[in-house]
Order: C-alpha cells, then structure tokens, then sequence
C-alpha cells in the first residue's frame, strides 16, 4: 500500500461517514477557531497598548516629585512632597548631556469660560517641547510661543473637545477666555486624538508653565517628562538625574522616576499571561473533542472489523492498520485545525471592520499551539483504538464474531 | 410502555455501550467543569474585591476638588478652588453625618536618630483609623485636637516602625518629618496595601500639619461617614448644597461608596461571565459530542427500533426513548463534572485560603438545566431520525 493508496482509503471513509466527518470537524474547527479568536483579543490589547506607549515618543523617562521606599508598591501617584519639584530643577535636568527635550508639566483642574459657556477641565501648564514630545499634531494655529519656556503669557492652546465646547464650529483662534479670573487668548486647537493612558487630550487647555504657577499659586510640577537622545544611556541618566537632583535638594534624591519601558514591560507581562491563560481555556475544548475522536474510533473500529479482517487477510502487517486508523484521525484533525485556522481568521478579519481601532491580531504561535493541540490530542486519542484494530484476530474479526466495543 | 419501563430501557441501552456512554459523559463533564470553575473563580474574585471596598463601611462619601471626569486623579491635580479644612468643619455639623476626614496626602522622608526613610505620609482627622478600620498595636490615634492648630503627634504604620526603631521604646519618641519634630503617640497594627499604597508604609499625622508640611491649599479628599438609614443620595444632596452655598457653584465631585460598589459589581460581573462563556465552548463540544454518539448509536440499533415498533410503540414513544437517552447521558455528564468541580474547589480552599471559592446552588442548578438543555437539542435530530425508521426495513436490516 502507497501512501496515496492509504489516502484514498481513509478520505473514502471519512466520505461514507458524511455526517459522523462533518460534526467531528465541527467540533476539531470550533476549538481551534475560539483559541484563534481568544488570543487575537487578548493580543490585540497588548498591541493596543504598546501603540499608546509609543505614541508617547520612542524614550520617554518621567520624574515624579516624592518617593518612597516601600519595596514592590506602587510608585507615589499623587506627587506630593514637602520639597517642590520646581521648574528650576526641570531647567537644571535639561542641561545633562543625555536629554534631547524636557517639558515639564503643572496639571490642575479648573474653570474655562468664554461668553456664557463653561467647563471644568484639566489644565496643563508647560513648556512648548511638550508638543514634540508626546507627539501632540496642531490642527490650527500653532503651538504655545517659543517665549513660553521661561515667561508667563495670556496664551492658550485647546483640545479639539474643548474648542467644540466653548466655540462650536467657529474660530477659536485670536479670541480671549478666561481661566479661573484670568484671561487668556487661542493661539491654537490641538489634532482630534482619543484617550491617550487616562489623559482626555482632546479636553484639555494647555499653557505657559509659569502662567500655570501664577493660576495656581504653586511652583511644584506635577510630572517632568524626559526625552533621551538614545535609548541605551537610560541606566546612565537616570543616575546623573538623581545626581542633579541631590545637589540641587539638599542631598535628598526625593523624586521617582519611571521609564516607559518598565510600565510597557508590566504591561505586557500582564496582558501576555492573561492571552495564554484565555487560550490555554478555550484549549479544553480540543481535550473534549479528543475524548469525542477516541470514542467515534473505537465505534469505528468494531463496526469495520470485517474490514480489517480483510485487509489483514490479504497480508497487511499490524502496523499497517495502526498506521490506517491513525491517518484518519490525523487527516480529520488537521483539516479541522485548518478550516478552524480559517475560521478565526474570518472572525477577526470581520472584528477588525467593526472595531477598525483596535488592532485585533492572532498571533502565529497561538494558531501552531493550536493545532499542534489538536492533531496531538487526536493521535493521542486514537493511538487505543487504532492498537485494538492492529490487535484483532483476523478471522475472528473476519467473522465479525468480536462483538462491539462494550 | 409506563414511564418505569422507558426509564429501565435507557438506562440499559446506556449500560449495554459502557465506555461508549462512559467516553461520551466524560466529554460533557470536562465541559461542565470547565463553566462552573470558571464562574467560581470569577464569583470568588468578585467576592474578594469587593470585600476589600466595602471594609471601610458602605455608608461612606467621597469628596474631591475639580469637577471633571478625570476618575480618581481629581484629587492629585491643582485647583484654583480649593476645598478647605473649614469645608470640612462645615459638613460635619450638617445633619445625619457621623464623622469626616479630610485627607492630604503625599510622601516625605522621615527621620530619627540618625536613620530616615521615605514613606507615605496621611494628613488625616482625627477619626481616620476608625472609618479606616486601623487598629492600634500600641498608644494611640491622633487626639481631637481643634483641627485648624493640632499638636504635632504622629501615629506610625508597622513596616515604617520596625525599619526606624526596631523592637526599640517608640512611644514618646521624636520623628522629623520635613523640617518638623512630631511625637510618636502610637503604632498601627499591620494592614496591608490598598489599592497600591502600602498603609503600613505611612506616617499618619494632624491633616492641618500636614497640609503646611506640603504646602498646599485644597485637601485632596474629604471623607464622609453618614448614619445608616439616609439614603446616599439624600446625604449627598445635603453635602452638594452646604458645599455650592459656601463657594457659590458646584466646583467639586462627590463619589458615594454606592456608586465606586455598584460600576465596580458591574465589571466584575461582566469578568465572570466572560470567564463562564470561555468555558462554554467545551460544553459546546461536549454536546456536539452527544450528537454524534447518539446519531451512531439509531443506525446501530435500527433492529431494536423495528422491533420495538413490531411490538407496537409509537413513532412518538421510539422519538422519547432517544431524546430520554441522550438527556440521561447529559445529566449524567454534568453530575460528574459537578463532582470534579467540587473536589476541586475542596483542594483550591485548602491550596489558596485568601480566595473562597463556592460553587452556588443556583450555579448547580444552571448547571443541571443547561446540561438537559444540551441533552435535549443534541438528541432531536437522532430521535427524529430513529422515529422516522420504517419498522419493516428496520427489522431486516440485520448486521
């Protein structure tokens, strides 16, 4: 018997079984496609996500005011300590060898008015690097003046929300609002952008760092962010900042700093075990239709034992009918993980036209594990029943005096 | 044929194909398995966190400055319209509220005796440990001092203590904390983290000390506790006009624990029925699985089906036998993989004690139902086809 001789002889009958095919495929496909689906969301999310992080900018390190030295906790959010964080130590940051661009941040909230119209939202004040290094476009006008790095200015940029808010569909540029009793003039209207890691930049108003002291009555920042010129020297960096900062703080280092790639690293850690924990779940389902493969073989096997009589008979050694059955099984589970493969495929494509922003993606490797899942959990199967058909007495079997499988 | 008889029939037509049936429940109840652990695991996580939400008390309200949507991080930002110690004092005297903590937080380093650490420091009133659920390892909490001039005493968390004084004398020492000398007036017992700040890791100090210590205006966060038996949204109607009646609108966001519980629910519920629909698809294959050992088992035992018509069962009879063996054979697949779950929700509490994992009756019951269910669709199309059978050719199709 050639290998195109056993071929023919199993695809004949998994074709005299129509039925008995069909829904084992279904079962094999239906296991294979949800784990196809499953990882591409959880993929999709860990994709969604380091886009947000690099949208941030390539090598961005971020200072917070405060520390503690509790191991394993959170860093301290809410950035509050006894000694500011001033734009004076920015200003000092800005001067290491290492840094291309710096933008400190004073963040508050408060009330923007223009006419009868008013709405509380968050205020940044900082400086014009700030637009580079988050990568922020401006749809109109421009940006805050080069002046305002180091002086304070009644100008005001606006988040595409905010304009449509306070002015609706018409100009926005040149016209004064108030802050709180302050006024300021639009020199620009950020690009619409959604939600970028929690902050709503589409609602937001964005000023001169020192007009946001004055407002605020306050000189600490709130965050500075720090653009490396390569990506290498961030250990080097991030010791000269504590450096700096130790002689301009009385030899305290009371600031944390976090670099992008160790909140994308967590990130990814977490959302790449839950991937393959949901794929490792969906996974059961092809444990349950290997258990399924090995009963509907065993049926097989008592009701073809005529058959195999037969074929031994004609001088087909043991292994050859082993060899038979475990094609047939071999046969069904790989075209089920492929039409499976196939059918994910299809249900992401159609995900991905209904959810064009989020990068739904299944990875190559949860497709393999899959079906090598499913093929190995069939072999595995089918390995009993396809002995017990090598095993049987040809004449008995020929007889058909076996008996079926009790 | 009297239901006795039916039911004595299928089950020796399931006994007849022992590890036929065997394989075949075995499948289903892998599938059942793999729903109700699911469904555990996502109930007992619900449990859990919402536990440790509602273990500061339920009639509990949040007040931060600002009023935007920026959820939880109100606080931590500037403002221009501060939320002052007097508001605080303000709200207290309103009718039906029982305590109030303002809050400020941040973090400093804090010293004694030639050693120093940075650490999370609390500006609180004076009833936070209560409200809090802090209790005292020694001393005591923060005394009810005229909140605008407290006495500068401070209360330590464990970890804070043990790396500053060790097993040493603690009460009655001096800490600095920034540039000011505090005196320690007690230690907390550990607690543990909350929401990532480490509470053990905190120096608790005079909320108004606190406030010069990091030289702010506004407080972060103004708790209120109200009497049980008010609703939260009257308290919070009281609280939102005492509050624009003193700075002339509504420049504030009030969050009542109700709320923080109830999107909370929401979201972990949604997390459980997520987990219970991942394992829905291996019940699915289970059941598949019936389907097509039920559809073997009619041609095998077309025979029978002649005879039993010869002898005068109905169409209708023969279509009830099968769709009976193919619900017996569901049942009994998600029995025993009821039994599975239990036994290993048995070793979970013995491995994980922190997490309680319950199977719950009415999840028993789903079970149970959905199985039948299974077993019901799963067996129409055999049944019908079984009842279909022409006697007289089902009689001579001899093996």
């Amino acid at each position: 018997m050639t290998l195109i001789d056993q071929l023919r002889f199993n695809t004949q009958v998994l074709a005299r079984q129509r039925w008995r095919t069909a829904l084992l495929l279904l079962t094999i496909s239906l296991g294979v496609a949800s784990v196809v689906v499953l990882t591409s969301v959880g993929e999709g999310a860990r994709r969604y996500i380091a886009g947000e992080f690099s949208a941030l900018g390539q090598q961005i390190l971020i200072v917070l005011p405060g520390k503690t030295e509790t191991s394993g906790a959170a860093p301290p959010l809410y950035g509050t300590s006894p000694r500011d964080l001033t734009l004076e130590d920015a200003n000092a940051l800005a001067r290491l060898s290492t840094i291309a661009r710096i933008a400190p941040i004073i963040a508050g909230t408060a009330r923007v008015s223009h006419g009868s119209v008013a709405r509380e939202v968050v205020t940044l004040g900082t400086t014009p690097d700030f637009f580079p290094v988050r990568n922020l476009r401006i749809d109109l006008g421009q940006p805050l003046p080069s002046s305002a790095v180091d002086t304070a200015s009644p100008t005001l940029v606006l988040g595409a929300k905010l304009k449509q808010e306070l002015f609706g569909n018409s100009n926005p540029l040149n016209q004064w609002l108030r802050i709180g009793e302050r006024r300021f003039r639009v020199v620009g209207v950020l690009e619409e952008r959604g939600e970028s890691l929690g902050l709503d930049m589409r609602d937001m108003a964005i000023i001169p760092i020192r007009s946001a002291e004055q407002l605020f009555n306050s000189a600490g920042l709130f965050r500075i962010l720090l653009e490396l010129k390569q990506i290498d020297q961030l250990e080097l960096t991030k010791r000269q900042i504590l450096n700096s900062i130790r002689l301009r703080h009385d030899g305290e280092d009371d600031v944390t700093l976090i670099s992008q790639d160790s909140m994308l690293n967590s990130f990814d850690n977490v959302l790449s075990t839950l991937t393959a924990s949901v794929g490792a779940i969906a996974a059961i389902s092809l444990l349950v239709a290997g258990i399924l493969i090995m009963n509907i073989s065993l049926i097989s096997v008592s009701q073809r034992q005529r058959e195999i009589g037969l074929l031994k008979a004609l001088g087909a050694p043991a292994s050859r009918v082993r060899a038979l059955f475990l094609h047939e099984s071999l046969l069904l589970t790989g075209a089920g993980s492929l039409l499976g493969i196939a059918a994910g495929e299809l249900a992401v494509a159609l995900a991905l036209q209904l959810l064009p922003n989020f990068p739904f993606y299944a990875p190559l490797w949860a497709e393999l594990a899959a079906m090598l899942i499913a093929v190995g959990s069939g072999l595995l199967f089918s390995w009993w029943p396809a002995n017990r058909a090598a095993g049987l007495d040809p004449v008995l079997a020929m007889r058909g005096a076996i008996g079926g499988h009790q | 044929m009297s239901p006795v008889d039916s039911g004595r029939w299928v089950w020796r037509a399931l006994l007849a194909q022992r590890l036929r049936s065997l394989l075949t429940l075995l499948g289903m109840a892998i599938g059942i398995s793999a729903v109700s652990l699911m469904s555990a695991l996502g109930e007992g996580v619900r449990q859990y966190v919402l536990e440790e939400f509602t273990q500061f008390g339920s009639h509990l309200l949040a007040i931060t400055p600002g009023k935007t949507e920026t959820f939880g991080i109100g606080g931590m930002l500037n403002t221009i319209r501060p939320l002052s110690l007097a508001d605080a004092q303000s709200l207290g005297r309103l009718n039906g509220i029982e305590q109030v903590i303002p809050v400020v937080f941040g973090t400093a380093a804090i010293k004694h005796a030639g050693l120093s650490r940075h650490s999370n420091v609390a500006g609180v009133g004076p009833d936070a440990h209560s409200v809090w659920q802090l209790t005292l390892a020694q001393g005591r909490f923060l005394p009810h001092d005229d909140l605008e001039s407290a006495r500068p005493f401070a209360v330590l968390g464990s970890t804070l203590k043990q790396e500053l004084f060790g097993d040493g004398q603690v009460l009655g020492e001096t800490v600095h904390i920034g540039s000011v000398r505090f005196v320690v007036i007690g230690v907390l017992a550990p607690k543990g983290q909350f929401l990532g700040t480490d509470l053990d890791d905190s120096a608790y100090i005079p909320v108004s000390r606190g406030l010069r210590l990091f030289n702010r205006e506004s407080l972060m966060e103004i708790d209120v506790v109200y009497r049980p038996g008010i609703s939260a949204e009257l308290i919070s109607h009281r609280v939102k006009q005492r509050l624009i009646a003193r700075h002339g609108l509504e420049d504030f966001t009030l969050i009542t624990q109700d709320e923080v519980l109830k999107s909370l629910d929401q979201i972990l519920q949604m997390l459980k029925y997520a987990g219970g629909s991942l394992g829905f698809i291996s019940l699915l294959v289970g059941g598949v699985g019936i389907l097509s050992i039920m559809l073997i088992t009619t041609t095998e035992r077309a025979n029978e089906i002649g005879l039993l018509r010869a002898l005068g069962c109905s169409a209708g009879q023969v279509r009830n036998l099968f769709l009976g063996e193919a619900i017996v054979l569901a049942l009994a697949g998600c029995v025993l993989g009821l039994i599975i779950t239990a036994s290993l929700l048995l070793l979970s509490r013995w491995l994980l004690p922190g997490l309680p994992l319950t199977l719950a009756p009415h999840m028993v019951f789903l079970a149970l139902s959905v199985s039948a269910l299974i077993g019901l669709l799963a067996g129409v199309k055999p049944a019908t086809a079984a009842a279909a059978m022409n006697p007289i050719e089902a009689l001579r199709q001899l093996e």
